[in-house]
């Protein structure tokens, strides 16, 4: 009883279609009812009555193996504005038995998952292409499976919609060229604090030569530096047109980040300070302006 | 249970799936192909075992051009525009043309569409060919196989959860299939019967001329020459004659039918008294035009002729298994008016043969007024004789066959019996005659089925009297058995300890093949009518028949249970399994990244008296950290589960 209650629940969340071998089936069924009745050859009713409750069972054995999986978005990175990100999904499945032949779609996209053992879970990463800033919602996700006999094509849509927000593309002008142009405010070398890995922000001539000759790529880095006052990014003076500024200064605050380097913004109506909100706040910011 | 520890490491790619199916289904096929075609075939297989690359296009037309030749030569003289109206011919055709067709797009070694498709075709190719009972094992194992190569290669070639997969496909199927098979609306149409045939031994005994000499059709062999299903119990063995053939022209040393030129009067038959019987017969290629039917039979069969003398037939010899539903009058006579041909035909004897039957017969005759006496008078006169009943008798005088049976050799068996009797009684004034044909044996049966063997062959007397004809059993005249026939017919039961229970087992297979052969390959409207009306008169019928539907399915759902429970693939844990069902039933849950022992311990922490438990863990991890998985440590191992189960 309990079984069929739970067979009714995950027969609604699933629809089935029809595939090219079910007209295949169809074809055959009625090929072999032709032989059958025609003839009065009872081996071939038997195989008519074989395929067809064979292509029938398929669809309540194909339910069971796809209706107990459950699917759940997982907190995702950062997405950016043209440029692939991945929204992972857990896919998990609470029945005993293995569900086979299992893959994850969206609109453009197909991921194979082929089988997920009993009570196991596993961890898609659906690539997804943002195409402009802001709020950003992913739905229409789904799990399709042919399992058993391709005769039918099982889906069951992912209800649960991925709500986000997509950060302006970075780009423009690197942080090492708006550094030259600051050189003055950025300080002097006076002493020497140590290494940091090269990310192709900083001067060529503060490359620490010795390591590179050992196979890493790192620069020296000064103390004057690090007491170097706050980098300032203006708003209006990044670039010549809003979405160029918020690429640019999108860019800027995750070179920044990766430099863990103090900044400030100057936007049009606030003042964005890296001490006091953390970059995904000011990124944000960025994105929903 | 079922073991399917082999199969574990096998991993088929789906060309190797694809070729299992191919063998499978082709099997069968491979009985009706023709030589060339089989050539074909072979050479088709060497290229794929050779050539591990695909084909190119050379190799390809290549065997194009083969398989038109072996085509061409397996089909020559054969094909014409006559011929391709024999549908047989046709579908051969077809056959022929398909395996050409999927030996191009194999050697390929790509899988297409037309590849995956083809062995559904073969397989529906084949069920025209074949309608035997070995065909019907055949064609669910391959339905079974087939569709667990489909699942194997849905399952990525994992053959144990794919066969897993398949039995619960198959056992969900079958009710459906069963309850389909019964009640789908069947039409009228006549079994089709062209196709391979399977059998094509002619079945002997009885083949309408009776020889009393060398050549005489004795054939004490087992094969079965009909197979009887009687509506209701089976009648008494005193009853069990088949009839076949009316023989009234006696040659010296053998006796005939009458001659065709002879035209008798038609008449319209006279029902006969006695019990009627409704019975259904399977009779064997005998390549002979007669039917058999009970004494008497009380109306012609479908599509066959009944004559003035009660003998069937039908317009060709019998070259494949007939069905057909009869009736007959439990009765040993029936009434017939003699007209003048018959009258001259079965009276008619030779005044020159057989000096001293025809004394005797004279002094009957004189003696009793009337037939019925006269044929007592003969019974007892047989019975006097101390005929022997013996399956190797000695050669008879041939122009003084009775004279030589009755008086000088009184050996024989019951053509002999009949002749002498028929040649008496027309000398003692009856027409008579011999009918030839079976005699079974109610022992031989089992519920209301009946098989007769060629061993069955008989031939007794009809006598006009009181104007019927009257059968005698001349055969029950004889005062012994010797010794050999004695044992040649089991009446002398020197092996008394085996061979009744073999015969029975044997008995038992073949009606089991009768009842499969009956409600399965020979299933039809008329049965599904039968049984419908059967269920309408009998409501207790349809409770058995739901109950049964309910066990089967029962049987089906624990069979698709078993196949779908989580499959056990590491040893210990599955030794360990009953006793983490137990915990798990008790509330205690196995968590993520738990260890087994922790697990354990959660568990006696809460049951600290439970020792089982902890020698469980002992064991446990003796054998999975330990590195002791001696037999001894597992069974204790196992020992331990069983009383933590039990605790």
């Amino acid at each position: 009883m309990k079984s069929l209650r739970t067979f009714a629940q995950i027969y609604r969340r699933i629809d089935q279609h029809a595939t090219r071998y079910s007209a295949v089936v169809v074809v055959l069924l009625f090929g072999l009812f032709l032989e059958a009745y025609m003839h009065d050859f009872n081996l071939v009713y038997i195989t008519l009555f074989f395929m067809f409750s064979l292509a029938f069972s398929a669809g309540p054995i194909g339910i069971l193996n796809l209706g107990h999986l459950e699917a759940s978005y997982l907190s995702p990175g950062r997405f950016f504005a043209f440029q692939e990100g991945q929204i992972p999904i857990e896919i998990s499945n609470h029945s005993t038995t293995t569900s086979w032949s299992i893959s994850l779609h969206d609109d453009n996209t197909s991921l194979p998952l082929d089988t997920i053992k009993g009570e196991t879970s596993k961890v898609l990463k659906l690539p997804v292409t943002p195409n402009k800033r802001g709020p950003f919602t992913h739905k229409g996700c789904y799990l399709e499976s042919k399992y058993p006999l391709s005769t039918v094509r099982l889906v069951m849509k992912i209800d649960e919609t991925y709500r986000g927000i997509v950060y302006p593309e970075p780009k423009g002008t690197p942080l090492h060229s708006f550094l030259h142009q600051e050189e003055n405010h950025y300080g002097e070398e006076k002493e020497f604090d140590g290494l940091r890995a090269y990310d192709g922000s900083q001067k060529l001539s503060h490359i620490h030569w010795a390591s590179v000759a050992k196979g890493d790529m790192s620069v020296k880095v000064f103390s004057k530096e690090t007491l170097t006052p706050k980098l300032v990014f203006n708003f209006y003076t990044a670039a010549t047109d809003d979405e160029s500024r918020l690429s640019q200064l999108c860019l800027w605050v995750l070179e920044c980040e990766k430099q863990n380097l103090p900044f400030m913004i100057q936007m049009p109506n606030r003042v964005l300070n890296s001490v006091k909100e953390s970059t995904d706040v000011i990124l944000e910011t960025l994105a929903r302006y | 249970m079922l073991s399917l520890k082999p199969l574990q490491d096998i991993k088929l790619s789906p060309l190797a799936l694809l070729d299992s199916a191919y063998i499978i289904v082709l099997l069968p096929l491979m009985l009706i192909l023709k030589v060339p075609m089989l050539i074909f075939s072979f050479m088709v297989l060497v290229l794929l075992f050779i050539k591990k690359t695909p084909a190119d296009k050379f190799l390809i037309v290549f065997v194009f051009l083969m398989g038109i030749l072996a085509l061409y030569l397996s089909l020559y003289g054969l094909f014409s525009f006559r011929g391709l109206s024999r549908l047989k011919l046709f579908l051969e055709l077809l056959v022929y043309v398909l395996i050409i067709v999927v030996s191009m797009q194999r050697l390929t070694r790509e899988i297409n569409f037309y590849l995956l498709l083809s062995p559904i075709l073969f397989l529906a190719l084949s069920l025209f060919f074949f309608h035997g009972i070995i065909m019907l094992s055949y064609v669910i194992f391959e339905i079974f196989f087939l569709l667990w190569l489909i699942l194997a290669h849905r399952m990525s070639g994992d053959m144990i959860e794919s066969f897993r997969a398949s039995m619960v496909m198959f056992m969900y199927s079958l009710p459906w299939v069963v309850v389909l098979f019964i009640f789908f609306p069947r039409i009228s149409f006549d079994h089709a019967d062209y196709g391979f045939k399977g059998e094509n031994i002619q079945r002997m005994g009885h083949d309408g001329t009776m020889y009393l000499d060398r050549k005489a059709l004795l054939v004490p062999s087992d094969r079965i020459v009909m197979e009887v299903g009687f509506d209701k119990e089976v009648p008494s063995s005193d009853k069990l004659y088949f009839r076949g053939s009316i023989l009234y022209v006696d040659k010296k040393d053998h006796w005939e039918p009458l001659p065709s030129y002879i035209k008798r009067e038609s008449k319209s038959y006279y029902p006969t008294q006695g019990e009627r019987v409704e019975y259904k017969v399977t009779l064997y290629p005998t390549q002979k035009r007669w039917i058999y039917l009970l004494d008497m039979p009380a109306r012609a069969v479908q599509d066959a002729d009944l004559d003035r003398d009660l003998i069937s037939t039908v317009e060709k010899p019998i070259k494949a298994p007939l069905h057909y539903a009869a009736t007959s009058s439990l009765s040993p006579k029936f009434h017939d008016s003699l007209d003048q041909d018959t009258l001259y035909a079965s009276t008619y004897f030779d005044r020159k043969r057989n000096p001293r039957t025809y004394q005797e017969a004279q002094k009957i005759k004189k003696r009793f007024n009337t037939p019925d006496k006269r044929a007592s008078a003969l019974i007892k006169f047989f019975q006097q004789q101390s005929l022997v009943y013996s399956l190797k008798p000695k050669a008879l005088d041939i122009n003084n066959t009775a004279d030589s049976f009755l008086f000088d050799k009184r050996l024989g068996y019951c053509v002999h019996f009949a002749s002498s009797f028929v040649i008496m009684a027309r000398m003692s004034g009856i027409p008579s005659r011999i009918v030839t044909g079976y005699k079974a044996d109610k022992a031989n049966s089992l519920n209301n089925y009946l098989p007769v063997k060629e061993r069955d062959a008989h031939a007794w007397a009809e006598l006009y009297i009181n104007e019927h004809w009257l059968r005698f059993e001349t055969t029950s005249t004889a005062s012994a058995i010797d010794q050999d026939t004695a044992e040649v017919l089991g009446t002398n039961n020197t092996n008394e300890g085996n061979k009744p229970f073999i015969e029975r087992v044997n008995l038992y297979l073949m009606y089991v093949k009768y009842q499969v052969e009956t409600w399965i390959l020979y299933y039809s409207n008329i049965r599904q009518l039968q049984l419908l009306q059967y269920a309408k008169e009998n409501p207790r019928f349809i409770f058995l028949f739901v109950l049964s539907l309910l066990v089967l399915v029962l049987i089906t759902f624990s069979i698709t249970l078993y196949f779908r429970r989580p499959r056990c693939t590491h040893k210990i844990l599955c030794i360990l399994e009953p006793l983490l069902k137990k915990l798990k039933n008790e509330g205690y849950i196995r968590k993520k990244g738990e260890t087994m022992h922790q697990y354990f311990l959660r568990y006696m922490k809460d049951h600290p008296d439970n020792s089982a438990i902890k020698e469980v863990d002992k064991y446990y991890e003796t054998i999975s950290y330990g590195g002791d998985s001696s037999a001894a440590t597992i069974k204790r191992l196992k020992s331990m589960v069983k009383n933590s189960l039990s605790s």
